[in-house]
């Protein structure tokens, strides 16, 4: 296990706000969901589902939370089953399922053309390696003929991964997040003000002020 | 005219003549403390709560409630004891009179240093350029008090010096400028709420109303002067002081979280301690009154 990320809101955790407050029924239902009924596979295959999980661990590296990753692909394969897209797509993109079906065969693709592996077989750098071939679309046949890769990589796979990951409270602890303004808002607005129940950052991040790393 | 009058102002009159000395225990100059204490009161509270949301950036901001507190404690202090004219109250009273001032300049700095400058929105969201006023005038009532004290001391005893009389009309054109200018940030204030409530308006009829019989009360000095009218609508505005501060309490509560959610709406809600600053210059527009009448009547 990799040493755990280090962020300026040290000892913080959302969670601790369940009883006060800021967070309401409402609120504590959603977050109870979230965190206790991690949706199973419905919608993609094993190997599919595999695939995914390899690539989110290259998207959002989770090595320092163990055993207790933020679960991503469960929630992908749920929006898959319900068919519960933005409302909206680029032209030239496949309707939402077909689009992460041609995406995933695509990555695997990718792997068996160019190292004749599975795509979970491959050591970091050279997953990294072909991911980063569809982000620059450099790949092209079989599924990239209907599937554009650039489009898929940024608009769909990785808005998707990272809309997840920030969606679950771990997540939100590790930014400094407070969950919902809702019933509690925020009353400081002015620029790099805090309210009394946002989390204290210990050190600037972006200055890096006080014992940066 | 006299019959016009209500009977409180002839009692005062009566215990006035006949307990030399006792003016700041009764009469106009307790009323004046009372008032200067209401909106002490008021600037204090909502200037603490104000510029605890402002984060005190500037370490100017702990002047408006420091110097409030000073003039709260001086007024109560008075009111309480009845003591004679104090040089410390009068140093008190005189610093929140010049420290609203400056404060209502910085507060016009804060408001044109925004983005867009003077605008709505800015006046609508910046500082209150108008409160720090409010301690200005606290200090001008406890200012007046403290003479109205020391005068009953002087060597004229029981009977008022001839210049007194103009006095109460002073108070009172000042009573009425306070009173509007309290109106007009209640009613800047309530705009921005959208008048969502219809008792949002009172504040901005009821005391303009009062003000301006006051003040032309005040005005027609000679003869003919009841301040009947003047009185009752300032003590309905002194009674909207305290009535306000029980809407905007009830305004929190209708907020996302209510009460419950206390820290961040005594911040963000309706400001609870703002509306006794009526109470406050109408109970001093009722002792310029009772000083007309005591220099007239």
């Amino acid at each position: 296990m990799a040493e755990p990320l280090r962020t300026p809101y040290g000892g913080y955790d959302v969670l601790d706000k369940w009883d006060s407050p800021s967070w309401d029924d409402f609120t504590r239902e959603v977050v109870r969901r979230r965190l206790e009924e991690v949706p199973g596979r419905r919608f993609l295959t094993a190997e599919e589902w595999e695939t995914l999980d390899a690539v989110c661990a290259r998207l959002i590296p989770q090595d320092d939370r163990g055993d207790r990753p933020v679960p991503i692909v469960p929630f992908i394969d749920q929006r898959l089953h319900d068919d519960r897209g933005d409302g909206y797509r680029y032209a030239d993109m496949p309707e939402m399922r077909e689009a992460w079906r041609l995406g995933v065969a695509g990555i695997e693709r990718q792997a068996a053309e160019r190292h004749g592996e599975r795509f979970t077989q491959l050591s970091a750098p050279t997953q990294e390696e072909i991911l980063l071939q569809v982000q620059r679309g450099r790949v092209a046949g079989g599924p990239w003929d209907t599937l554009p890769p650039q489009r898929f990589f940024t608009d769909v796979l990785l808005r998707t991964v990272v809309g997840i990951y920030y969606a679950h409270p771990a997540a939100w602890s590790e930014v400094g997040f407070g969950g919902p303004a809702s019933p509690r808002g925020y009353v400081r607005r002015e620029l790099g003000s805090r309210d009394s129940w946002e989390a204290a950052e210990a050190w600037n991040p972006v200055r890096g002020a006080g014992g940066a790393p | 005219m006299r019959g016009a009058v209500p009977p409180r102002p002839a009692k005062q009159r009566l215990r006035a003549v006949a307990e030399p000395g006792a003016e700041a225990r009764s009469g106009p100059a307790r009323r004046l403390y009372q008032g200067a204490a209401a909106l002490s009161f008021s600037v204090f509270a909502d200037s603490a709560v104000e510029h605890y949301r402002g984060g005190f950036y500037n370490p100017a901001m702990y002047v408006g409630p420091t110097v409030s507190a000073l003039a709260l404690g001086a007024s109560l202090s008075a009111v309480r004891a009845g003591r004679r004219g104090s040089a410390a109250r009068t140093a008190i009273f005189g610093t929140a009179a010049v420290a609203g001032l400056v404060g209502a300049g910085f507060h016009v700095r804060n408001v044109l240093k925004r983005e867009g400058g003077l605008s709505w929105l800015n006046l609508f969201y910046g500082a209150p350029i108008g409160a720090p006023l409010g301690a200005t005038f606290a200090g001008l009532f406890g200012l007046a008090a403290e003479r109205l004290s020391s005068r009953r001391d002087g060597p004229n005893g029981g009977k008022a010096p001839a210049r007194r009389s103009t006095a109460g009309e002073l108070l009172g054109l000042a009573a009425a400028a306070g009173l509007l200018g309290t109106a007009a940030e209640a009613g800047l204030l309530h705009f921005r709420g959208a008048f969502q409530d219809p008792f949002m308006y009172i504040p901005v009829t009821v005391p303009p109303l009062a003000a301006v019989a006051l003040g032309r009360t005040a005005l027609r000095r000679a003869g003919g002067r009841s301040g009947g009218v003047a009185r009752t609508l300032l003590w309905t505005t002194a009674a909207t002081g305290f009535v306000g501060m029980g809407f905007h309490a009830y305004g929190i509560h209708r907020n996302m979280g209510g009460w419950r959610n206390w820290m961040q709406m005594i911040q963000q809600g309706p400001p609870v301690p703002a509306p006794p600053s009526f109470t406050g210059m109408a109970l001093a527009g009722i002792a310029a009154l009772d000083l007309m009448d005591g220099a007239h009547g």
